[in-house]
């Protein structure tokens, strides 16, 4: 699968603060790219210097096989973090304006963002004002517009904040078809869920930094397998279990094991049976991605706040 | 190019859409008639009557006729004009009563020598109330005791400011004037008028009995003098034939008429125009950037167009709302002067004035002169400087309130044209326009105000390129700013910022 983006050794600095360093990344095309990281972290940085509105001090980018975005612009949707439209025209013109300033022809355009309000569930709204629109209409129209030219890639921006559940689905809803028909979609998250159901692969970046690049299950084996369970025995030698690196009693006869990577917690229960252990509890918790992020952007998370 | 065609269109199109370019289109014509029609309606109705008591303390007691019989006379001409003003309208002609202007005889012969040629429903005209009427000294300021003593009981009675029942009147009225007629200082001094009035505006009344008195001294004079008072009448009413030439205009053409005032004038109302059309639309354009700003749509257009394409949609867009303007302001106060000139029986005052010749004067002039392309040239090249440096300033700045900090500074620096609108007609050519004319901010206006008289040709074709050079050197910076800040947040930029980005430093 070729590249729809590829940054390689991207590097941008403000005066002293440097935004992003030496930064590499590949999305495949058609698939679903999370970006992650904390506030700070040179995410809106470097989506702004793929898109050619910042220039990076050194490195390569190439964007669907361009060095600059501007001269795919109209193969390119962006839906920015802050989300804002022109609050005194109708739903439909906004999306057809964006969609003709991507190369749409105007006819096209406006029959385009018809189509797009009905499918999505705003078709009675398609000729009212922007600032007759609730917050979360305005955001969906904010999407349909950075996809109404039927682009190749996607980027967005933190696409699910500030939606409720329900339009946060109908987000999802939009990214599944905009997948089935083989866009490529990266999308800046701070929910984990999201990036967790929804991407094919990640990365995540922390300082201007990338600290991990894969998928969501690679991310996963980042940390181990935590079993907690309770037993009888006073104190069992765990030294002897398979897969065990570290245990810690919790008092009462519970005990906490973690597992080294790719150790099995089937073995663990064979080998209690094994040993005779008489379990009151035995659970077997997985790290999700939540906690990956944590344990990866803590401390630096921690760091540029006081900074 | 197309997308900043998009940009431009999308911006027209927005900025008709709101109410301040409606209001900004009907402004100009809504003043033009507010200056030109108040005036006169203030004249027609506004004023009240003004009621005055005169006393005549000259020995001979001949002032007070000689000043009531001249109130009279100039009171007959004020009806004899309202009664020509009603009379077009029932008459159907714009001169009904040519040749009988200057006698103004009064009204009421009048209506009945042409009472029979007016439409049936004409109705009767009611005179206007009389401008000014004498009443008597009031109760308790009887002239007595000489005129120290009365001027004492004058001054209070007129600073309490009381008021006086006057006959024809429902409610008291106050007392507009005392005036005191007192003989000269010499035997043949000329009489001396002593004026009471609070009101220190209107001097009608005043200058009228000064006018009489000092008419009528005067043909006394003549008298005493052995001098025949029709014949120093005649005489007096010589005047020298002024004919006005100009040496610029084509042989045979010198002769200085109607157009060639308005020649004279008419730039300055159009450097007003320019004035207005660059200040408003460039606070549009602001309006417009800062708009987009802050509600974040600025980054979506980003992401579809370059910052160079953007500012040139802008900047057309705002342009083309500007020429809509100021082709709706020109043709309005063309049609508003035809209006008027054809609805208010102003030609029936002055049927062979200026006032009457003004629509086809005006019209001749936009048609065969230099005013509208050097408008059309000077408004686009000081939109374009203007545009460029609120556009880059803006593009630093947050919100609205952190821009009025920059436009006011560039208000204060544009007010400087503005000032000189009255004094360069005087002398277009002088050194003052000249080299004001030279700073590029202030070309547009002040050449705009210099076009009537053919200012030298290096001070045209100069200024002009300086300010075509001064236009792409603004533009040029300002692009360089507005692409490095149109996307950043924060604090406005200090201008040692400004100038590393113009450098190509960040």
């Amino acid at each position: 699968m070729s590249a729809a983006l590829e940054l390689r050794q991207v590097s941008k600095s403000f005066g002293r603060f440097h935004a992003v360093r030496d930064l590499s990344m590949s999305v495949p095309r058609g698939s679903v790219y999370g970006f992650l990281g904390p506030n700070g972290a040179g995410k809106t940085t470097s989506l702004r210097m793929i898109l050619g509105m910042l220039l990076p001090d050194s490195g390569e980018l190439s964007v669907l096989g361009s060095p600059s975005a501007m001269a795919v612009r109209g193969r390119v949707g962006y839906l920015p973090e802050e989300k804002g439209l022109y609050r005194n025209m109708t739903a439909a013109a906004v999306i057809a304006y964006f969609a003709t300033l991507k190369g749409l022809p105007g006819g096209i355009a406006r029959a385009r963002a018809r189509e797009l309000l009905i499918r999505y569930g705003l078709g009675d709204f398609a000729d009212k004002k922007v600032e007759t629109l609730s917050k979360g209409m305005g955001q969906k129209v904010q999407v349909l517009a950075s996809i109404a030219h039927d682009p190749e890639l996607v980027l967005f921006d933190e696409p699910f904040s500030g939606l409720d559940p329900v339009n946060q689905e109908v987000l999802e809803e939009v990214l599944d078809d905009l997948k089935a028909r083989g866009c490529t979609i990266l999308f800046s998250t701070h929910v984990m869920a999201h990036a967790e159901r929804l991407c094919d692969r990640l990365l995540i970046l922390g300082g201007g930094r990338r600290l991990f690049e894969g998928t969501p299950s690679e991310a996963r084996a980042l940390l181990p397998v935590v079993i907690t369970l309770e037993t009888l025995e006073p104190l069992p030698d765990w030294g002897g279990f398979p897969g065990v690196r570290a245990s810690a009693t919790e008092g009462s006869g519970r005990w906490r094991l973690e597992l080294e990577p790719g150790a099995s917690s089937a073995s663990v229960l064979e080998a209690c049976f094994e040993r005779s252990l008489r379990l009151r509890r035995f659970e077997v918790r997985e790290p999700d991605l939540h906690e990956v992020f944590v344990h990866l952007v803590g401390p630096e998370a921690r760091e540029a706040r006081q900074r | 190019m197309r997308n900043a065609l998009l940009i431009a269109v999308r911006e027209f199109v927005g900025n008709a859409q709101t109410r301040g370019f409606w209001f900004g289109i009907l402004l100009v014509p809504l003043l033009g008639i507010i200056a030109s029609q108040v005036p006169l309606l203030l004249a027609r109705k506004g004023t009240p009557t003004r009621h005055f008591a005169l006393v005549d303390a000259t020995g001979a007691g001949r002032g007070a006729g000689v000043v009531l019989e001249h109130l009279q006379s100039v009171e007959q001409r004020r009806e004899y004009l309202h009664f020509r003003e009603w009379l077009v309208p029932r008459w159907g002609s714009a001169d009904p009563l040519p040749g009988v202007d200057r006698g103004a005889p009064s009204w009421k012969d009048l209506e009945e020598r042409v009472a029979p040629l007016l439409k049936a429903d004409a109705g009767r005209f009611s005179p206007p109330d009389p401008l000014h009427r004498r009443v008597p000294l009031p109760e308790g300021l009887e002239w007595r005791g000489g005129l120290p003593e009365f001027e004492e009981r004058l001054r209070v009675w007129m600073r309490e400011g009381r008021l006086l029942r006057v006959d024809g009147a429902d409610e008291p009225v106050p007392l507009f004037a005392v005036a005191i007629l007192l003989e000269g200082d010499s035997s043949n001094a000329p009489p001396i008028l002593r004026f009471w009035s609070a009101n220190q505006a209107d001097h009608r009344l005043r200058d009228r009995m000064a006018d009489a008195l000092s008419r009528d001294h005067r043909k006394r004079e003549y008298a005493r003098l052995g001098m025949d008072p029709g014949t120093v009448a005649r005489v007096e009413g010589l005047e020298a034939q002024v004919i006005d030439l100009n040496p610029r205009k084509a042989m045979g053409e010198e002769r200085v008429g109607v157009a060639d005032q308005l020649r004279q004038w008419a730039p300055s109302a159009f450097v007003y125009l320019l004035w207005i059309a660059v200040f408003s639309v460039s606070q549009m354009l602001l309006n417009s950037l800062i708009e987009e700003r802050s509600n974040r749509v600025l980054e979506v257009l980003l992401s579809s167009v370059t910052p160079l394409e953007l500012m040139v949609g802008k900047l057309i867009g705002v342009a083309a709302v500007g020429v809509v303007m100021a082709l709706a302001w020109i043709g309005s106060l063309v049609v508003v002067t035809f209006g008027m000139i054809h609805t208010s029986g102003a030609a029936a005052i002055a049927p062979d004035s200026i006032v009457s010749r003004l629509p086809i004067e005006l019209a001749t002039l936009l048609g065969d002169s230099w005013l509208l392309p050097a408008f059309a040239l000077y408004f686009l090249l000081g939109y374009l400087f203007y545009s460029g440096v609120i556009l880059a300033l803006g593009s630093t700045c947050s919100d609205l309130k952190e821009a009025q900090n920059f436009t006011g500074v560039i208000t204060l620096f544009m007010m400087v044209p503005l000032v000189s609108i009255t004094f360069i007609p005087k002398d277009p050519n002088g050194p003052v326009a000249t080299v004001l004319s030279w700073i590029p901010p202030y070309t547009p206006f002040v050449m705009m105000n210099r076009v009537a008289a053919g200012p030298p040709m290096r001070d045209v074709i100069g200024t002009l390129s300086l300010l075509v050079l001064s236009d792409v050197a603004v533009l040029w910076a300002c692009a360089r700013i507005f692409k490095t800040a149109v996307l950043r947040t924060g604090q406005p930029a200090s201008l040692a910022q400004l100038a590393r980005w113009v450098a190509g430093r960040f």
